[in-house]
């Protein structure tokens, strides 16, 4: 199982003393988190994208390139890459070089942004959203996997004779997740193609997370990409951990009331028990995480969110610390233990080279 | 025909409400009409979480159920004091987190309570077309109650009892001439892909 971080980018002012970080800073403690990242021991880290202020991830591929050059091991991935406006072209190019310097240490999350304004900067209309989401990525998906294409839409100039260039490391392309709160139809779309599904629940009652699972699941099963309980299934997950519950309590207090998505709406008592959000002990943290599995069946990739509503920098690294010192070879260890041998891990290159290998072998024997 | 539901709002703030006086009559003239369980529902125990779902995009538990039971019924009573000649900002709070579509073909009673029977229009000018506007069948009597309507013992009495056992015969009638609504679950019945793949390669 993978376990990682995913950062929305936001600069939020720090609301217990108006500290309000640069977009330099901003950028620069997002470096310093994706590194930390690798060095207590997570798996993933993925960065936001967004073309608007208050946030700064516009650019991922040239962060997660440079993060590339700094770590080993680490899977720099997105949270998510915008399908709908951005062009399908350019996200083929973009992440296949990425792939290339990052020795396929590389996945995607598909997402398709909801924030009305921005569509147009970039000549799309919101109301397109999922119609923009299916056709990009069916182009994308065959921008990876034929060499010459073909392709005529209705979002985007045709192609003729077309080569997104460089290919793909290995032939193989970067494994993708679609990640989505509410619409259906893209748990359809990720049950299509294989692909893996992404549920941010980190603002949303376990119910509804477990109907967008259980229909992500049974579709998976229908298109014959193996059984529902074999399909590719990611998590949000937000925490804030001190030793002792009641300080966790009262010191991320200011920054639950004043967040920008929930603040001034429930309070922390009745988000905490309404959604993922778990605030107190390490211990805690673990033992919430694993009712997930309880409530969506064994799945392969957690990710927390760590770094916003205006946390200092200092304390989002003493939460990694915890992060990676105490809750996640807790969580790994249960985790790899309760899963039967038949649910795969999560796809990483390495994985989806040798089964490319594997299959490419069987025909010439055939 | 099977036992009929009736989901009754009423948006009271006092307790007790006049409104909600006025919704316990009109669900009761309803009943006497009709083979129907009436489920009241005071908006006012639901105003936070009210506000809560209009940041969060999703309903605490209680208002799920309400929300579910409204989708769910086959007739809606909607009581609202009338604020500066419209709709209670609470009451319009809860109609802007109906799911989509949740009225649509259900028939729907009107009423309102306010200080002066100069506010009655409000039905007509305001409420009429916000359910018109969410495809409910409104029915063709609104009852309105003034303080004037009430008399001495709180009770509806004179004109406003024959306005309500107007307005209940219409609305029992829409509901007895429709099945129970069918509410469809996008989660259960996913369109298929090819569908949304539509005309792209």
């Amino acid at each position: 199982m993978q376990f990682g971080i995913f950062s929305v980018g936001d600069v939020t002012p720090d609301p217990t003393n108006g500290t309000v970080p640069t977009e330099h800073e901003r950028i620069k403690a997002m470096v310093t988190i994706a590194l930390k990242a690798e060095e207590v021991g997570l798996d993933v880290f993925a960065t936001g994208e967004h073309h608007n202020p208050p946030f700064v991830p516009s650019s991922p591929t040239t962060f997660l390139g440079y993060i590339a050059a700094r770590t080993e091991r680490l899977i720099l991935s997105t949270a998510t890459t915008l399908i709908t406006t951005n062009d399908p072209v350019k996200i083929a190019e973009d992440y296949a070089y990425l792939q290339h310097l990052a020795d396929g240490r590389v996945d995607l999350m598909m997402g398709r942004g909801n924030t009305g304004p921005v569509y147009p900067w970039f000549g799309k209309d919101i109301r397109d959203g999922i119609a923009l989401a299916v056709e990009n990525y069916a182009l994308l998906h065959r921008l990876w996997r034929e060499d010459v294409v073909d392709w005529e839409g209705k979002f985007r100039t045709p192609l003729q004779s077309f080569t997104a260039t460089p290919r793909p490391l290995d032939g193989v392309p970067p494994f993708v997740w679609h990640g989505s709160i509410r619409s259906p139809q893209i748990a359809e779309q990720a049950a299509y193609y294989g692909d893996g599904f992404f549920h941010n629940n980190i603002f949303w009652p376990v119910e509804h997370t477990k109907r967008m699972i259980e229909l992500y699941r049974r579709r998976f099963e229908h298109y014959g990409h193996g059984t529902a309980d074999q399909a590719i299934v990611g998590l949000g997950g937000q925490v804030f951990m001190r030793r002792n519950s009641q300080d966790a309590v009262r010191e991320f207090r200011p920054y639950f009331d004043n967040a920008p998505v929930y603040g001034h709406g429930p309070s922390l008592e009745e988000f905490t028990e309404q959604t993922p959000l778990t605030v107190g002990s390490p211990q805690q943290v673990i033992d919430r995480t694993l009712t997930f599995r309880e409530h969506f069946g064994d799945y392969q990739r957690q990710l927390f969110l760590l770094d916003h509503a205006g946390l200092p920098l200092k304390t989002v690294l003493e939460q990694m610390d915890m992060l990676g010192e105490e809750v996640v070879p807790v969580l790994r260890r249960e985790m790899d233990a309760l899963r039967p041998a038949h649910v795969p891990d999560a796809p990483t290159h390495e994985s989806l080279k040798a089964a490319r290998a594997a299959s490419a072998a069987a025909e010439v024997e055939a | 025909m099977t036992r009929r539901s009736l989901v009754v709002v009423s948006a009271g703030l006092s307790q007790p409400s006049s409104t909600r006086l006025l919704a316990d009559q009109l669900a009761a003239a309803t009943r006497r009409r009709l083979d129907a369980d009436a489920e009241p529902v005071d908006l006012r125990d639901h105003a936070h979480d009210l506000t809560n779902h209009l940041l969060t995009g999703f309903p605490a538990p209680g208002l799920e159920r309400v929300l579910d039971a409204v989708a769910h019924a086959d007739g809606l009573i909607a009581v609202t004091p009338i604020f500066n000649a419209s709709y209670s900002g609470l009451f319009k709070s809860f109609v802007d987190v109906l799911p989509k579509e949740s009225l649509v073909d259900k028939p729907v009673l009107i009423a309102a309570t306010g200080g002066t029977a100069r506010h009655s229009l409000a039905l007509e000018h305001a409420m009429r077309p916000l359910f018109a506007h969410l495809r409910a069948v409104v029915v063709p009597t609104a009852v309105f109650a003034a303080p004037e309507d009430w008399g001495g013992g709180a009770t509806a009495q004179g004109s406003l009892a024959a306005r309500i056992e107007r307005a209940a015969a219409e609305f029992a009638v829409e509901i007895e001439r429709r099945e129970p609504p069918v509410v469809v679950d996008p989660f259960n019945e996913p369109t298929p892909f090819s569908e949304l793949l539509g005309g792209s390669s």
